[in-house]
């Protein structure tokens, strides 16, 4: 049993610093509601229902011909790729003379119930290649997607390889039986039918409930406890609120979207199969013959490599690049690692094709 | 056929639940037929409308009642699958640090080894077919009683002469298919609009 003369003072100093910490948190730092998440200078070009397509504005001379748009996912905003002027991985981009550009699914309501794939891929993702076609004078454009932002921009890339120059599938959901995240066993066992019939747009909350499940203590628990610790830090408290807003922002996925996807991709695994079908069209992954990057996080516990590879394997492109990057899924998009290996190599290889 | 009143004991919880449902739909009806004709007075009232609809609400509270008797058999599952798990983990934790911390960097290990292990442990149980079956069932259940919720408001909606879910449902649909329609074209436009200028 403990006693005074055995209890290490400084156990007591740490727990008085703490407490003060906790207690001083708001002199440090802002409330969440007061950072601005809109990072890089852009203006909203098109805008169809609730989507938005986003251009940002050259920091430097453009150097190559071919834009880039970006599919972000599904869950969670766009923001992540352009969390932090240090950390953007938009801001990368554009330093390395790219033109960017980015598509805003904006948060769905009610009403927007049955949106499906088809809207998704051959509306909103179309429409934003074509208005980028208008623009540039081009025929072709690069496009690249992120973990659900991939699977759409795959089943597109598939469609309308006609568009599509160049694809970079960042984390892609393609073979969901050989998911061995959380996600994908919560799921496998969901009565999706049913809760798209009764509750119509997949709730942000039940996000929020699936993603605290993934590294419950460590992300439940211990980074909070970090995060009053290192609150004299101002550059870490920054960016810990910036995260956390992001996290906290998720929208709704439309009903029949959200069907589809759970159906198609984790329950019959249909898109690595070449069975899906979007607007009465079949996906066959063999026509995807442009030059493809396909980037994979070794410790991605949202999408497991095994999860993304087989898209690789699966396409129909000679030139086709596999990178494995020992960091997750958020790492390999807004951290320093991908500053200094994932945008460079992404770059390099984007610039010898554009 | 004999009648489901003259059960005097019922054996388990779902036969109970037969027996008030009868009962109380023999009083709905008989009390709804035995006042049919003050209620024709009144036939263009909003209480006509919801005395007829009445017997619909109390099927669905007595379904209520049913589906609550599954959603707690999930939910109790569901809490005990994670009281097990805890309780393993921390047997492992007290294993691999049997003594009490004394210092800072103690402290720290110890807290490292906790995190470890119940991360460990509970993403094995979240990853886990006996966790994903119950926690889809209770999901299931949670989402029916969000279905009677729903059937008991369209009844006072309909009372009321507003329109229901399922009608809003009904027009969001016809508005999401015309968008579609007027989108698809003016895409359409566009493409052969540039094909033009080449």
């Amino acid at each position: 049993m403990l006693n005074e003369s055995t209890i290490d003072p400084k156990i007591i100093e740490e727990i008085l610093k703490f407490s003060k910490n906790v207690i001083e948190a708001p002199k440090f730092a802002s409330a969440p509601d007061e950072i601005n998440l809109e990072v890089t200078p852009h203006k909203v070009v098109q805008q169809i229902d609730k989507t938005r397509l986003l251009y940002y504005k050259p920091i430097i001379e453009t150097k190559h011909k071919t834009p880039l748009l970006i599919s972000y996912a599904l869950i969670n905003r766009y923001h992540i790729l352009d969390i932090h002027p240090e950390k953007s991985w938009v801001r990368n981009l554009l330093e390395q003379g790219f033109e960017v550009y980015m598509l805003d699914w904006g948060t769905p309501t009610s009403m927007d119930k049955y949106l499906d794939f088809d809207d998704y891929v051959n509306g909103y993702l179309d429409s934003s290649v074509e208005y980028i076609k208008n623009q540039s004078s081009i025929e072709k454009i690069s496009l690249q997607g992120y973990c659900t932002g991939a699977t759409i921009a795959t089943a597109y890339t598939a469609l309308h390889p006609e568009n599509v120059k160049n694809y970079i599938a960042t984390a892609p959901v393609i073979d969901g039986w050989k998911d061995t995240t959380v996600m994908s066993n919560l799921a496998k066992h969901m009565d999706v039918d049913k809760m798209v019939d009764i509750i119509g747009n997949m709730p942000p909350e039940f996000m929020y409930y699936c993603f605290s499940v993934l590294k419950p203590f460590e992300q439940g628990i211990e980074k909070y406890i970090k995060f009053f610790k290192n609150i004299d830090n101002k550059k870490y408290v920054d960016n810990f609120l910036r995260v956390e807003k992001w996290l906290g922002d998720t929208p709704p996925i439309p009903g029949e979207l959200f069907k589809q996807w759970i159906k198609d991709i984790y329950q019959e695994n249909l898109l690595i199969q070449n069975k899906m079908h979007i607007g009465g069209e079949r996906i066959d992954l063999k026509k995807i013959d442009m030059s493809i990057f396909t980037q994979v996080a070794v410790g991605d516990h949202l999408v497991s490599p095994e999860c993304s590879m087989p898209l690789h394997y699966a396409v129909g492109s000679n030139d086709k690049t596999l990178k494995v990057y020992p960091t997750g899924h958020v790492g390999m998009i807004a951290s320093s690692f991908s500053q200094k290996k994932v945008l460079p190599e992404m770059g390099k290889w984007l610039a010898e094709r554009s | 056929m004999q009648s489901k009143s003259s059960k005097n004991s019922a054996e388990s919880p779902n036969d109970i639940t037969e027996y008030y449902k009868h009962v109380s739909l023999f009083w709905t009806d008989i009390m709804h037929l035995m006042s049919s004709k003050p209620q024709a007075l009144t036939s263009i009232g909003p209480m006509r409308s919801f005395a007829a609809n009445s017997k619909k609400i109390s099927v669905e509270l007595i379904e209520i009642n049913e589906t609550l008797l599954g959603f707690n058999q999930y939910l109790t599952e569901y809490y005990k699958q994670l009281a097990d798990v805890w309780g393993i983990a921390q047997k492992k934790v007290n294993l691999k640090s049997p003594e009490i911390p004394q210092d800072v960097e103690h402290i720290e290990a110890v807290k490292r080894v906790w995190i470890d292990i119940f991360d460990n442990d509970f993403t094995e149980l979240f990853d886990s077919k006996k966790f994903g079956e119950n926690y889809g069932n209770l999901v299931s259940k949670e989402l029916e009683l969000t279905k009677h919720w729903n059937n008991i408001t369209n009844v006072i909606l309909q009372s009321a002469n507003l329109p229901n879910k399922e009608e809003v449902d009904e027009v969001y649909k016809e508005i999401h298919s015309l968008k579609k329609r007027v989108s698809k074209l003016e895409l359409e436009l566009t493409k052969e609009k540039r094909k033009n200028a080449k």
